[in-house]
């Protein structure tokens, strides 16, 4: 296609060949799903959660489909930093493009072990800072709700890393604007809206909850709109980037997230239905720019604001 | 492991039956997954491109040649209801062919092969007994409910023609379950490929507590993406959690954790 627009964007520290960046945690680990061939129109990939030591995940049901989405307390299932490092980075590295290594926010003394594991090998792109995930006991997304709480969170990383920065906001949080300004000021280079929505399910046959936690995340579709407003809150809050997650599915959802002012977008659950969603959006948004004659995705950023 | 890696398609119904009561047969026309799919693996199916119903619903290959392959499925909600509803010519969004079936393993497959289907479960084992062939099977046992079954009953005897088969309320074949019509200890050098719901497993698994390595079933997670990506599916075993999806849906019976499985 002669129609196209060049969709790069300097994002929070790194350099995209495209805006669309696959989220945390429904990707596959294996080599074969991080080779280029596998990754047309991906921008950026975010890893599977990762802490300091392995932890085995929630029990019972982790997924159950909801309408237009899908509820999940999977529980960062994850083998731990030594592990990562050791058999994951390898296959990150091949992928071609940035990646940002999704870490669990856990205790101080946690954190500042994990981050030194991965400032002591080469070529990690970045970290996106999760104080957001609604599905474990030690109150990850504790860290998210508060504007105090993710300062604390955003001052220790930042202490312990020197490259580029993302914060993964909760949308739980009921002060999400200032919380996103309070990464802004402990030095975040961007920030994530957002992880899943709390939710829960009832199993009605057998009279109790789906999950062993009742609670879960939601994410798909059916949360656009609300990830949509959070973007457009939190774009008005602060001047660091805005990563617009929640919902995308389609260009135009790329292109709406883009106009309300985020600098990129994570797609996630969709990723369920279409293994090339990365590479249809990227097409759809260059088509449509070039018909628009918005020439690259900084003139789109915040466009539907002005 | 296949060679082909798991895509998503568009693929063509070729045929559609329905085996009466809620049991319905799709033929689909996708090369990519019919020339490549091997018994104990799986499709994720979803009957439209739009966002309700969101996930592919996990679906067993039934056969595979000449560029077709089939599905047999109970209509037990929204997503295989949407399904037995697709008519020769319709779309549908297909990913796979995915997981390690019963021939992806590490050594030679067993010269004499034990084969137990419990309700839908016995889907894969149709494919299994086709690629294995007449000489090494050493049996073939079924068990369904009963009533309302019977055209999937029609459809198993048509398909194996030498199963066993077993129903709960002895309406179908002999009274019983498919576990009924398996040995009771299992000859040197024979295996067991089994798969039906947890509690059939469990108990297949229980009755033969030493043979764990040579007994082989395939298990039912609930799913997201069929890829590995989601987590979603976990099985507890041995080694850990592994996923149903990519490590399985084929496991031996000797490494999974059955008190720690979900029914
Ligand atoms: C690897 C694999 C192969 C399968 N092969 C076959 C097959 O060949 N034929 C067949 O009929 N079914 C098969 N199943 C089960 C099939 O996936 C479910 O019946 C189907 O997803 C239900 O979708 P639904 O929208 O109709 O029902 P839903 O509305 O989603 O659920 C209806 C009922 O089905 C149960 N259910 C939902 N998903 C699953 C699941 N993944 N496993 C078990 N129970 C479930 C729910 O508990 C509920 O009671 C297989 C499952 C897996 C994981
Ligand atoms: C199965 C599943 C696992 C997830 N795991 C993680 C995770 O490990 N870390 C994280 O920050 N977010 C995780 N998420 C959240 C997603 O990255 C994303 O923020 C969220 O799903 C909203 O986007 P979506 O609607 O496009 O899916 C997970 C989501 C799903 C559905
Ligand atoms: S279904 Fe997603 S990892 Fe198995």
């Amino acid at each position: 296609m002669s129609s196209k627009t060049d969709l790069s964007i300097e994002v929070g520290g790194l350099k995209l060949a495209s805006p669309v960046i696959i989220a945390s945690g429904v990707w596959p680990q294996d080599a074969e799903f991080w080779s280029p061939g596998r990754l047309e129109g991906v921008g950026a990939l975010c890893t599977k959660a990762v802490g300091l030591k392995p932890r085995a995940g929630n029990k019972g049901p982790r997924v159950h489909e909801t309408p237009c989405g899908v509820l999940n307390s999977v529980g960062l299932q994850n083998t731990g930093m030594a592990s990562f490092v050791k058999n994951y980075l390898p296959v990150a590295r091949c992928a071609g493009r940035p990646f940002l290594v999704n870490l669990i926010m856990e205790s101080e003394r946690e954190v500042r072990e994990s981050l030194a594991a991965l400032r002591d090998v080469p070529d990690v792109p970045a970290v996106e800072l999760n104080i957001s995930c609604p599905n474990v006991e030690d109150d990850n997304m504790e860290w998210g709700l508060r504007p105090e709480g993710t300062a604390l969170a955003v001052r220790i990383a930042r202490s312990e890393w020197g490259g580029p920065l993302w914060v993964k906001l909760t949308p739980q949080s009921p002060y999400l604007a200032a919380a996103a300004k309070a990464a802004e000021d402990e030095g975040a280079d961007a920030v994530v809206c957002g992880n899943t929505w709390l939710g829960m399910a009832m199993d009605i046959e057998r009279r109790r909850p789906v999950f062993q936690r009742i609670v879960a995340g939601l994410s798909g579709p059916a949360v656009f709109p609300l990830a949509l407003r959070t973007v457009w809150q939190v774009s008005g809050a602060v001047s660091i980037p805005v990563i617009g997650c929640g919902g995308v599915s389609c260009w135009r959802d790329a292109a709406a997230m883009l106009m309300a002012g985020a600098s990129a977008v994570e797609v996630g659950a969709a990723l369920f239905t279409d293994l090339e969603l990365p590479r249809k959006i990227a097409d759809g948004l260059s088509a449509w720019m070039a018909e628009q004659n918005i020439d690259g995705v900084s003139g789109l950023v915040g466009l539907g604001r002005r | 492991m296949s060679g082909e890696a798991a895509r998503d398609h568009e693929a063509r119904v070729a045929g559609a039956r329905v085996l009466g009561d809620g049991t319905a047969l799709l033929a689909v026309e996708c090369g990519a997954v019919a020339d490549s799919a091997t018994p104990g693996q799986f499709v994720m199916v979803r009957a439209g491109s739009c966002g309700d119903p969101f996930l592919g619903r996990p679906l067993a290959v039934a056969e595979a040649s000449g560029g077709i392959f089939k599905l047999a499925f109970r209509v037990v909600g929204r997503g295989t209801e949407l399904l037995a509803a697709k008519r020769q010519g319709d779309t549908l969004t297909v990913r796979g062919p995915l997981g390690r079936g019963f021939f992806d393993r590490a050594g030679d497959t067993p010269a004499r092969v034990f084969l137990a289907g419990g309700g839908v479960g016995a889907v894969p084992l149709v494919f299994a007994a086709r690629r294995l062939g007449f000489a090494r099977i050493a049996g073939a046992t079924a068990g369904i409910s009963g009533a309302g079954w019977e055209g999937f009953a029609d459809w198993l005897k048509e398909a194996m023609p030498k199963v066993d088969l077993h129903s709960d309320d002895g309406s179908v074949g002999k009274a019983g379950t498919a576990l009924d019509g398996l040995p009771r200890s299992l000859p040197p050098g024979a295996e067991i490929w089994a798969c039906g719901p947890v509690g059939m497993l469990r108990a297949l698994a229980a009755r033969f507590p030493n043979d764990g390595d040579r007994i082989r079933v395939s298990l039912e997670s609930r799913m997201a993406c069929g890829v590995g990506g989601c987590l979603g599916c976990a099985v507890p075993t041995a080694s850990g959690n592994r996923r149903a999806c990519t490590d399985g849906p084929v496991f031996a019976a000797g490494e999974v954790l059955w008190d720690e499985l979900e029914d």
